[in-house]
């Protein structure tokens, strides 16, 4: 039963409470990276190590947590776990570090992290938070990573930086400059919402 | 002339939202409805163009002596969170006006990604102060521009048919990037210096 | 009683759990701050002397022992600038920064011995737009400079030909051309720096 339930947390972010599509939650930090794998991949992972950690920590405390300084007592933790990840890039990948720039500590504003926090890890225990978070960051990471390998591959006609497409291509600048980012993002949430949503609110 | 660059580049060509995709949001959830867009904008330019240089200022004169530059992230963001709590209460208690107008809008602000991020592109581009404000001001500026206008757009296709997948989010973020190629439009009108 | 204890529960405690959060998120993160912090600084230096290699056109295995080696073996080090000697002779190599579209770009150029060739440009650090402007550091565009000389002329991605004539990044027009322009002051500042002139 307690196993079964677990299951569920997992699944359903990964599905059909995928942050991004339903909630469209939290792509402010990482959408600007989009345009090479590589740099989203690192993020991502960034993002799934701070909800992960974040929600895990706040359902530790919840019981403990005054309800008027709520909001500060995350966002500090929050932060803290941002500030781990910062510091471990800056000193193991100097060079990801390097080009994420500014957008490392912009996981801190990240919607998700908060909304899952707010919304589960307050009211569940540590593990199911975990695990609920943990997941939330999967479903977010393999949404953002499917934008980026349409953008690299058709702006660069490269994926991780390794030439795909031969020299015939002719890159579309305009996937891994700014508009390329919405219009990537506003398909596949047309795509998704027109076929697995779809199926799934008929059954 | 630098700072003045700065500041239309920041509106236009650099736009905080349609460059970097920061206070998106935000921008998908209120930009329904013009008037409270109007409202949040105007909010936006405000924090943004003080907490900014706010920040500059804690930076450089309090982490930097103490070598602790990698604190940055949560002191930031405590002084975003204070500085429009602070606010807040001043606007109650002195604005009726301004309070009803702003006031509701302002505790949407501290979690805007944009905000923050105006903050930490200052640290990293390395402006001075006199330039950290007009980055602030500009981008802020920016911010609300392109809510307003897309708050305008939306408006106009509340009779249009969408495909059903598109309606919402979908629409708006093609609508952004349209916006997006339109403003890199500006490019050609800042001059090199 | 309850007078107090809510005004505990409603003041002090809050007080007090903020400031035990807010204390072991500083402790924790500075802690882990300090242990990697030697680690920042080796990394630091070791993007500079790479950097240094890079422009003088070495061969160097890039880790930071190779980096460390290839550097203590060809590349003396003057007053505001650097030599390299090898089988080619010297080569001069010279620290420079400028304006970038959103900061400042500070790139090591290497000169053969007539100090208008260049043998190599590379990116110190730079804040353009990631995967935009940024692409500078990418080696394509900076191979482009070597053996060739100042002024350059920025064209359209993939049709350069002519000699003075470097690759532009597509959609980021304007650091290439910030880049053209930190590239034309180096002939000037190499013969300040090196002939004292």
């Amino acid at each position: 039963m307690a196993k079964s339930k677990l299951r569920k947390t997992f699944v359903e972010p990964l599905g059909k409470n995928n942050p991004v599509f339903v909630q469209i939650l939290g792509i402010c930090s990482t959408l600007a990276v989009t345009n090479k794998v590589q740099n989203t991949m690192v993020m991502t992972l960034g993002v799934t190590f701070t909800t992960a950690l974040s929600s895990w920590t706040i359902s530790l405390l919840r019981n403990h947590i005054p309800s008027r300084i709520r909001m500060m007592v995350e966002t500090m933790i929050i932060a803290a776990f941002v500030i781990i990840v910062d510091i471990v890039l800056k000193a193991f990948y100097p060079e990801m570090w390097k080009q994420l720039g500014p957008y490392v500590g912009l996981i801190i504003t990240n919607c998700i992290i908060m909304g899952r926090v707010e919304a589960f890890a307050l009211n569940n225990k540590p593990l199911p938070s975990l695990v609920d978070g943990f997941a939330s960051g999967l479903g977010y990471t393999y949404v953002l990573l499917s934008i980026a390998v349409v953008r690299e591959l058709l702006g660069s006609g490269s994926i991780w930086g390794i030439r795909i497409l031969g020299s015939w291509w002719t890159n579309w600048s305009i996937m891994i400059m700014p508009p390329g980012g919405f219009f990537v993002l506003a398909i596949i949430i047309w795509v998704i919402r027109e076929t697995v949503m779809k199926e799934e609110s008929h059954a | 002339m630098h700072n003045f660059a700065i500041f239309f580049a920041s509106i236009f060509t650099g736009n905080i939202l349609l460059t970097t995709y920061l206070g998106m949001c935000s921008f998908l959830s209120v930009s329904k409805e013009l008037k409270t867009s109007l409202g949040l904008g105007a909010a936006v330019v405000f924090v943004m163009a003080t907490t900014t240089p706010l920040n500059w200022m804690v930076y450089q004169w309090l982490l930097i002596p103490f070598g602790l530059e990698y604190l940055r992230f949560i002191v930031f963001i405590i002084v975003i969170a204070a500085f429009v709590q602070l606010t807040e209460m001043a606007l109650e208690r002195y604005s009726e006006g301004l309070y009803q107008a702003l006031g509701i809008f302002l505790p949407l602000i501290t979690v805007n990604c944009a905000i923050l991020g105006a903050s930490l592109f200052m640290v990293i581009r390395e402006y001075t102060l006199a330039t950290s404000f007009f980055f602030g001001l500009g981008s802020g500026i920016g911010w609300a521009l392109a809510i307003v206008a897309m708050a305008g757009i939306r408006q106009k296709l509340k009779s249009a048919k969408i495909p059903p997948g598109l309606e919402g989010p979908g629409i708006t973020l093609v609508i952004a990037g349209f916006m997006a190629m339109a403003f890199m439009g500006f490019s050609g009108m800042i001059a090199l210096t | 009683m309850s007078v107090q204890r809510s005004f505990y529960k409603d003041r002090i405690y809050p007080l007090i759990f903020m400031f035990v959060t807010t204390l072991l998120c500083i402790l924790l993160t500075s802690g882990l701050h300090l242990l990697t912090l030697d680690r920042a600084e080796a990394n630091e230096l070791s993007f500079a002397r790479r950097a240094i290699l890079q422009a003088a056109d070495l061969d160097f295995t890039n880790t930071t022992d190779g980096i460390e080696r290839a550097y203590r073996m060809q590349i003396g080090e003057e007053a505001g600038f650097y030599t390299a000697t090898g089988t080619f002779g010297t080569r001069y190599i010279i620290p420079l920064d400028g304006p970038g579209l959103w900061g400042t770009i500070t790139i090591m150029v290497g000169l053969e011995e007539d100090l208008e060739t260049f043998s190599g440009v590379a990116i110190v650090s730079q804040n353009e737009t990631p995967g935009l402007g940024a692409r500078i550091e990418e080696s394509w565009f900076t191979d482009q400079f070597k053996g060739k000389r100042a002024p350059f002329i920025m064209v359209e991605e993939g049709t350069s030909s002519a000699p003075q004539e470097v690759d532009a990044i597509t959609g980021a027009t304007r650091t290439s051309e910030y880049f053209k322009n930190l590239t034309a002051r180096v002939p000037g500042e190499a013969q300040r720096l090196i002939r004292g002139e």
